[in-house]
């Protein structure tokens, strides 16, 4: 575990003040130990992808990040505020991290431009045209512009994935969280949505991704986590650790997945 | 396939695979129609022809304790000696004997019926032999003991003469105490099922204890405290009619909060979540992701409680209302005091029948409406 933060730091050693900060996370859900002490560094334009079984925590350690779920011990910080502290702003630092989820989460009972301007308006106090034209650039660059109108119910999953994503971009976050988000899509509908994450990625939004898809990770992740039990397992550059894995539990992982 | 089978599918229309029928089945359905049929035409017919011949007492109905005094005895005559005419008592042995054969013949044959549509006539057949069957003992029953004594109060319509405004600004005023205590009750149920909610016991008790007391206690005891608790206790001078609103919204709260709160706690989490992580605070999460969605599902549950409502506020007669607020109820029982005739109370059960009976198709649309998703409730489709 010790050398591999020094890993860490010797990667992306970038200057300044890093994006987000996780020290000694630990989660318990009852008596369940989901996270059992995770430190975790992103950059500016670090693209770290995080893989490893399912119940490995990996979905928890993201949700962390934006305090959808509180650590039990540990601390977060953004940028240089902690936010496990009880009087951080959540909703402001929110406004700063998209997240994206594997169900989508659109508003059921709103079309796909209010989904979005929704926030804009009642968060950002965006006046309502400036957030209509921001949700429409938004849609075009997710390549749904022509579903504006259109309510969740009536798109396909990939699309309502898009339209999530363009929900998320539409705040102008400093880092996007994507939550296993092509688990839940058949399998034709994957591309469509990788496709705007990797040009996203491409454009230097700072990410974080959980993900099943081997493929993304190894071709757009600049860092690459296993997590297994709760623990960072190994970490490193994702090619490096597909070609040479370093620990059993990655042997074995991949030889599974691949 | 050969090319007239393919050409004889609609690709349009599901074909139809049920199958043909046969007479045998066709002949059980048609039994248990006509067991049915022939009994309800039986009593029907002998009940119109005595009520418009110009019929006077028959001695049986004199010695059956039906007093040519009585205002609408002759009425009511007719009807307890229509249950005795031969044409009635034929039908409903003829009823009988053909729901019989219906039920022998279908119960027997059902199993080797060898189509989906044969199999549905013998059983559909069985079926109603057995419900003419049922009728048919029922009159029979009920003509063996006291109609006559039934008849002179409850089916004596003669009293009524007069009521008629009196009955409907009864069912004005029973909508009025419904629709006042259903929307206040509405108001406090959405306050205190978003209440109930709460992660914190402190805020969450008062609301628990609240529902619990106006679930859990009956709606007339709380009607008659609630009016002199407010009168005596508060010293706030009401009308009975007022306070029953209130009593009413206070009761109808405890309800609409567990129907909402089980609304919104329907809706998947990751609603909430998505609403969060775009910055906006619980209560705007409230507001507009959660609750427009939860308000759809209530809805149903809701319009069900107002029927519910409608009926409770029979109740109200417990508090001696002025005679320009009665509701229906108290409206029959004062006509039933005055004349000794519990036909009001026949007319009673028609008018809430009246208001109700739309109002319960309507829920069950709304249900129908929101299980086929057609009010974009449903979640994320792939």
């Amino acid at each position: 575990m010790a050398d591999l933060e020094t890993t860490d730091a010797t990667i992306r050693g970038t200057s300044g003040v890093p994006l987000v900060r996780l020290e000694g996370i630990h989660k318990w859900f009852g008596n369940l130990h989901v996270l059992r002490g995770i430190d975790l560094t992103i950059q500016q334009r670090d693209v770290v992808v995080v893989i490893g079984p399912s119940g490995s925590g990996k979905s928890t350690l993201l949700r962390c990040v934006n305090m959808l779920e509180a650590p039990t011990l540990g601390t977060v910080w953004f940028e240089d505020e902690e936010i496990t502290d009880i009087r951080a702003d959540l909703n402001e630092v929110r406004t700063h991290m998209g997240i994206v989820f594997q169900a989508y989460n659109l508003f059921p009972h709103m079309t796909a431009v209010r989904n979005i301007t929704l926030a804009l308006e009642k968060v950002l106090k965006l006046p309502s045209d400036e957030a209509h034209d921001r949700a429409m650039d938004q849609l075009a660059r997710v390549g749904v512009g022509n579903k504006a109108s259109s309510f969740p119910g009536q798109l396909s999953g990939g699309q309502q994935q898009r339209v999530a994503i363009a929900r998320a971009l539409a705040m102008q976050p400093k880092v996007m969280l994507f939550d296993e988000v092509t688990s839940a899509l058949d399998p034709e509908l994957v591309g469509e949505v990788l496709e705007v994450m990797i040009r996203l990625a491409g454009d230097g939004m700072t990410m974080m991704v959980v993900t099943h898809e081997m493929g993304f990770a190894r071709e757009v992740g600049t860092r690459m986590l296993f997590l297994d039990e709760g623990r960072v397992e190994e970490q490193g550059e994702p090619k490096d650790m597909f070609l040479r894995p370093q620990s059993d539990r990655l042997r074995q992982f991949l030889a599974k997945v691949l | 396939m050969s090319l007239t089978e393919a050409r004889a599918l609609d690709p349009e229309v599901a074909p139809d695979v049920r199958g043909p029928t046969a007479p045998l089945p066709a002949t059980i359905f048609a039994l248990g129609v006509a067991s049915l049929v022939v009994i309800t035409l039986g009593v029907v017919f002998s009940q119109v022809n005595y009520a418009l011949s110009d019929r006077v007492l028959t001695r049986s109905c004199i010695e059956q304790q039906i007093s040519p005094e009585d205002n609408g005895a002759v009425g009511v005559c007719s009807i307890v000696e229509a249950l005795d005419d031969p044409l009635t008592t034929g039908s409903l042995y003829l009823g009988v004997a053909l729901g019989g054969i219906a039920l022998v013949l279908g119960l027997a044959s059902y199993r080797r019926m060898d189509s989906e549509r044969r199999r549905d006539h013998a059983i559909t057949g069985a079926v109603l032999g057995a419900q003419g069957i049922l009728l048919a003992i029922a009159i029979l029953w009920f003509r063996s003991a006291s109609p006559a004594l039934f008849a002179k109060h409850f089916l004596n319509f003669a009293d009524l003469e007069g009521y008629g405004s009196a009955f409907v600004r009864g069912a004005r005023n029973t909508l009025t105490l419904a629709l006042a205590g259903e929307l206040g009750g509405i108001v406090i149920g959405l306050v205190l099922g978003v209440l109930t909610l709460s992660h914190r016991r402190s805020i969450r008790a008062p609301a628990r204890i609240y529902i619990n007391f106006f679930r859990g206690t009956p709606l007339i005891w709380q009607l008659v405290a609630g009016y002199f608790l407010l009168l005596f206790g508060f010293g706030v001078r009401l009308s009975a009619f007022t306070a029953a609103i209130i009593v009413f919204a206070l009761n109808t709260g405890a309800y609409a909060a567990e129907v909402f709160r089980a609304g919104i706690q329907s809706i998947e989490r990751g609603q909430i979540e998505a609403a969060r992580s775009l910055g906006m605070s619980y209560s705007q999460a409230m507001r507009y992701a959660i609750v427009p969605q939860a308000v759809r599902r209530v809805i149903p549950p809701l319009m069900n409680e107002f029927v519910i409502l409608i009926k409770d506020t029979a109740l109200v007669i417990a508090l001696g209302l002025t005679a320009a607020n009665y509701d229906i109820f108290t409206t029959a029982r004062e006509g039933q005091s005055a004349t000794f005739n519990s036909t009001f109370f026949t007319v009673a059960a028609i008018a809430y029948l009246i208001v109700t009976l739309p109002l319960i198709r309507l829920v069950n649309a709304a249900e129908k409406r929101l299980r086929s998703g057609l009010v974009g409730v449903a979640g994320a489709g792939g």
